[in-house]
């Protein structure tokens, strides 16, 4: 008892401290600003329809929609059969072929950058149709073409057997050939876009990486997860999406995070119950899994999205791929991209803001400033005038800042002060 | 030793500049005084150091006198080890056995002894046990006892050339006084310091006390004159023990200076070796023959580093100075030194880049006190700073390179291959460009493979043709090389291949870091950029040797590379067909008509996995021929340019041939 108030008290003090806490309203007015803005939003895409690009209400727009289907290349999910029948077709042609003495070769989309495109109309990525030949009898491609035809018999007795294995396990099954994963990936992500199905519907998943908590229940394999009750960690994201669902909350809006380090923070000081939301995290880049469990979440829920990254280039990128997809997944952004996620901090203009100390920020690098300048000619972040300002801004000004800056006032501020100010305000762009 | 005087003055200006607070001491010491003091300056660290330094004085005068003279170089250097008795005796002091062991400070206690024997008996004992089992034997490790204080070792460091020589008369001078120079102007120079065998001398004056010995004689000379001499070094005046005239039977010329010094060959030996190996590099038209001659025999070394080539860079021109190089103290100099002259003379005269017009333009902008036809001796120190001023803020033309002596490209080369034998080497040189004044040029070449060379990155570093070994880690061209150049970019594996990075820069003055002159320091962008270029400018000439290598490596081993791949891919294929099969027999899936006759084959083993092996492989074949076909016409017949080979002269006094007649042929047996 003693202790607890001891604690409480110092809690006091250091309140007084803690600067902006003045200005902080009370949790209930916040909580009340939040929801006004909500039904405003929601209001506001109900009335606007499709006509405004940012309202997630109305129905998504495909690339048939745009009559680009023919130029660009996009896959689908497909059943365990489909898949099976495509690698045959795939396997009997390659047969033929070695029959008539002509040896055989894939023809892969080619996922290199200069074949992507940035649509606005649809806030992501895709890929373009190009595709590179990739012959057996050839020096440089024969290695990539064995492992291709390796993977797709890995994956033929997948699905006979209909059974999930990791990429790990994958790259295990023939460790002499595929030398190193990075090898077996690329291949994968090759097959499935060769295929022109998901990666899941190859039935090989990643490793969990991404976890969840907060106000969340929903049903894993048939089991219910309610992630308040999941301790500090939070629930490991599961890898397989089609096994998750039955998604309910009560939460006000959906909180990701780009480090690890924040996301502990705010699950131990319990952040979701002041302010009832959830809290996601993939530790860095985001996986699959990760990215397609927020799409479900930000779909069935319809909750606004709003990213806490670092202040700097690599936060902005990862924002990016929440939001755009990733070049080198982009053959699937449709079901991997959410749209509408907001930049609620750290960004640039904050640093002055919340007068971080100088000792917290760090200078820029060569590599760095190169980075920033390369993603100010980027679409995805040309088309929100407020972003292209703030990575301007930090450009300009050679600094940058981790969510730990924060910590410089105390560990807690983050959780305390940052976090309800900046709803508060609704500063988020 | 001709090129002493010069740079013995380019030093006090050196020197008086970094450390003006101590030059008002400076002045009522003797020069050589100084140098006593201060010896690490000047490389004479400690004993180890000082005898790889008077080697290397020794070596850099002889390669001068005899490139005074344009003739090719010949030096012997000869480092022989003298016991502590036979140096006692050398000094007439009788050797005395001790009395009083405890007195000495490597008396070894009653229980140091114990330990000691212990220890050397679990030593002994690992060692036997190794020995069993077989295990590879380290050096044992108790070898390396630690030398006792005041147990010195000494070295007789004797190094004989075929150079200028030296008059009879000006011997003792040129050795026992460190001289203030009389000419003024500016040389690239080989010593860093041009003390040359002075510092030498003053350190064997130090260590052990005897006098060097020098013989010397000059072209068409008839004598050769001896002299034995030590140096007085608070009167800075030479101490002349014996100074005579011999016969000269073998007409010889050059000079042969042996000096007795406190050395450590032990911890200086490699430092030593990769000195003259790298002068071997930058200098190929000489010929060195290093020896050790030790007490035991085991321990002596001999090399012989012969001569590749006789084109000799030509002799470096003494320039003047320009005028955005020089300092006040320097004017003040110049000035003394041109006191008959005006003003617009002094200043068209003593420098370079300035003409009668500049001139007469640079005193109008002095200002009033000024005029062209004034004495430059009545010039005021006030005005002197004006002058020095204008020369900062003025701008002049660039100083031009024609003043330097690089070791030139086809030198470079030469030296690398002889010396490293390397698969591939490239060379460039860049043009001059200046910096503070002092024109520069880089040289570079960038070797891959070769003997007794070390995965990764080897540099070797030249200062106006002699090589730097130490402080390697601060200096411009180790840094550009580890961290500005993208090996990778050239297909250059830069943990994995040998590489041999060889960065010659000559200067009037080099931009020395350290007080040992080590280094040149990394903060100058006009010597790191050319030093950048110049190495990116080899690996660009590399590069395109080494893609051809891998193609023509891709060549012949295409086939083997192609046919690894197959068992693997047609496994796969087949493991499907087979799974297909049995879906097909079992009548889970249904196919199509094709691809049910396929099927249908498998399972009559129509097709096999060694089938479908057999056919890709005959299709690999197919391929192979097709592209072989096509690179034998595309790159055609071409060889490999030739290098010229080198073919030593003989001397033609010796006449004792052995001649082998046969009808057709003479075979000569040369001794």
């Amino acid at each position: 008892m003693a202790d607890k108030k001891k604690r409480k008290r110092s809690k006091d003090d250091q309140a007084e401290d803690l600067p902006f806490k003045n200005i902080l309203e009370s949790d209930d007015v916040i909580l009340q600003l939040l929801k006004s803005y909500i039904s405003s939003s929601l209001s506001a895409a109900a009335a606007g329809g499709s006509g405004a690009s940012s309202s997630s209400s109305s129905k998504p727009l495909t690339l048939a929609d745009l009559s680009l289907s023919s130029s660009c290349r996009e896959v689908a999910d497909l059943s365990l059969s489909s898949v099976q029948t495509a690698i045959e077709t795939v396997i009997v042609q390659i047969t033929r072929s070695i029959l008539a003495g002509d040896g055989f070769s894939f023809s892969v989309p080619s996922r290199a950058a200069s074949n992507q495109l940035y649509v606005p109309e649809l806030d992501r990525i895709v890929l373009k149709d190009k595709s590179t030949l990739r012959p057996f009898a050839s020096v440089s491609s024969v290695r990539k073409t064995t492992i291709t035809t390796r993977i797709l018999a890995l994956i033929h007795q997948l699905c006979l057997r209909n059974i999930h294995v990791t990429k790990r396990d994958l790259f295990y099954t023939d460790v002499k050939l595929f030398q190193d994963q990075t090898q077996s990936d690329a291949v994968l992500d090759d097959v499935s876009c060769m295929l022109g199905c998901t990666r899941s519907s190859l039935n090989v998943i990643a490793a969990e990486k991404g976890v969840v908590v907060g106000r969340l229940i929903f049903s894993d394999n048939g089991d219910m997860i309610d992630c308040t009750k999941m301790g500090m960690g939070g629930k490991a994201i599961p890898p397989n999406i089609d096994r998750v669902g039955d998604m309910q909350s009560d939460a006000m809006f959906i909180l990701l995070v780009e480090k690890d380090a924040a996301y502990i923070r705010l699950a131990e000081d319990r952040f979701y119950n002041r302010f009832p939301c959830i809290i996601v995290t993939a530790k860095g880049q985001p996986d699959v899994a990760t990215r397609l469990f927020l799409r479900k979440m930000k779909m069935e829920l319809k909750l606004p999205v709003l990213a806490l990254v670092d202040s700097d280039p690599y936060g902005l990128k990862i924002l990016s791929v929440y939001g755009c997809g990733s070049k080198n997944m982009s053959y699937d952004s449709a079901n991997l991209t959410t749209p509408d996620i907001k930049w609620l901090g750290i960004r640039p203009s904050d640093l002055d803001k919340y007068k971080i100390p100088e000792q917290c920020r760090l200078p820029m690098t060569e590599q760095d400033i190169k980075t920033g300048k390369d993603m100010l000619e980027e679409d995805f972040v040309k088309k929100n005038p407020g972003w292209v300002e703030e990575l301007n801004l930090m450009v300009k000004t050679k600094q940058k800042a981790e969510i730990q800056a924060l910590s410089s006032f105390g560990f807690q501020y983050l959780s305390e002060v940052y976090l309800p100010l900046k709803l508060q305000q609704q500063d988020w762009l | 030793m001709a090129g002493d005087d010069t740079p013995a003055e380019t030093k006090k200006k050196g020197s008086s500049k970094k450390n003006s607070k101590e030059s008002s001491t400076l002045k009522q010491k003797s020069p050589a005084e100084f140098f006593a003091e201060n010896k690490n300056i000047a490389g004479f660290d400690n004993p180890g150091k000082s005898l790889y330094t008077t080697v290397r004085e020794l070596v850099e005068n002889a390669l001068d006198s005899a490139e005074s003279i344009s003739e090719l170089p010949e030096v012997e250097v000869t480092i022989e080890e003298i016991v502590k008795s036979k140096f006692n005796s050398m000094i007439g002091l009788i050797d005395r056995e001790r009395v009083d062991t405890q007195l000495y400070d490597d008396y070894e206690t009653e229980k140091a002894r114990e330990k000691r024997l212990v220890k050397e008996a679990r030593a002994s004992e690992i060692q036997a046990k190794n020995l069993a089992s077989g295990k590879k034997n380290k050096e044992p490790g108790v070898s390396k006892v630690l030398k006792a204080r005041g147990e010195a070792s000494y070295y007789k460091v004797t190094c004989k050339d075929n150079g200028k020589g030296m008059p009879h008369d000006d011997i003792p001078n040129m050795f026992g006084r460190v001289l203030s120079g009389t000419k003024y102007g500016l040389k690239q120079t080989r010593g860093k310091f041009g003390l040359g065998a002075k510092m030498a001398l003053i350190w064997s004056k130090m260590s052990t006390g005897l006098p060097i010995e020098i013989s010397s004689s000059m072209k068409g000379q008839n004598y050769v004159t001896f002299c034995r001499l030590d140096i007085d070094i608070h009167r800075n005046i030479p101490h002349i023990h014996l100074h005579e005239k011999k016969a000269n039977k073998e007409i010889w010329h050059g000079a042969e200076i042996q000096v007795v010094i406190e050395g450590n060959w032990t911890t200086y030996r490699s430092k030593i070796l990769h000195y003259m190996r790298q002068m071997a590099v930058i200098t190929p038209y000489a010929q060195f023959l290093f020896r050790f001659i030790s007490e035991t025999p085991e321990k002596n070394v001999t090399i012989k580093f012969t001569r590749r080539t006789d084109v000799m860079p030509p002799i470096p021109i003494e320039t003047k100075h320009h005028p955005s190089s020089v300092d006040l103290l320097l004017i003040k100099r110049l000035i003394t030194d041109a006191s008959k002259k005006t003003l617009v003379q002094f200043l068209q005269n003593e420098f370079v880049n300035i003409n009668k017009n500049l001139a007469a333009r640079l005193i109008g902008e002095m200002g009033p006190d000024f005029s062209p036809n004034m004495a430059v001796k009545s010039v005021t120190s006030q005005q002197m700073v004006r002058i020095h001023q204008l020369f900062r803020q003025a701008k002049f033309d660039d100083p031009s390179g024609d003043c330097l002596s690089p070791a030139g490209e086809y030198n470079l080369r030469l030296g690398i291959i002889k010396e490293l034998h390397p698969d591939m080497v490239a060379t460039h040189s860049g043009s001059a460009q200046v910096f503070e004044g002092h024109p520069f040029i880089v040289e570079a070449g960038v070797s891959v493979g070769g003997r007794d060379v070390k995965q990764g990155i080897n540099i070797f570093r030249f200062a106006n043709r002699i090589p730097l070994l130490f402080e390697q880690g601060g200096d411009v061209v180790t840094r550009t090389a580890l961290k500005r150049i993208n090996w990778n970019s050239y297909k250059i594996n830069q943990t994995q291949d040998k590489i041999g990075v060889f960065v010659s820069i000559v200067s009037t003055k080099i931009p020395f870091k350290g007080t040992g002159k080590e280094y040149i320091g990394d903060d100058i962008s006009e010597i790191a950029t050319a030093v950048k270029s110049a190495i990116q400018q080899c690996c660009i000439q590399l590069k395109s040797k080494i893609v051809k290598r891998i193609q023509a490596r891709e060549q012949q081993e295409r086939k083997r590379s192609l046919s690894r791949y197959i068992p693997d891919a047609t496994g796969a294929v087949y493991d499907v067909l087979k799974q297909m099969t049995e879906e097909h027999t079992t009548m889970r899936k249904r196919y199509r008509e094709e691809e049910t006759a396929m099927l249908e084959k498998v399972s009559k083993s129509i097709i096999t996995k060694e089938t479908l092996k057999e056919k890709l492989a005959e299709h690999v074949e197919q391929v192979d021929y097709e592209m072989a076909l096509e690179y034998a016409t595309q790159s055609g017949v071409s060889e490999e340019p030739r290098e010229t080979i080198y073919l030593q002269h003989l001397n033609p006094n010796t006449s004792n041939f052995i001649d082998l007649h046969s009808p057709t042929f003479v075979f000569r047996l040369i001794l």
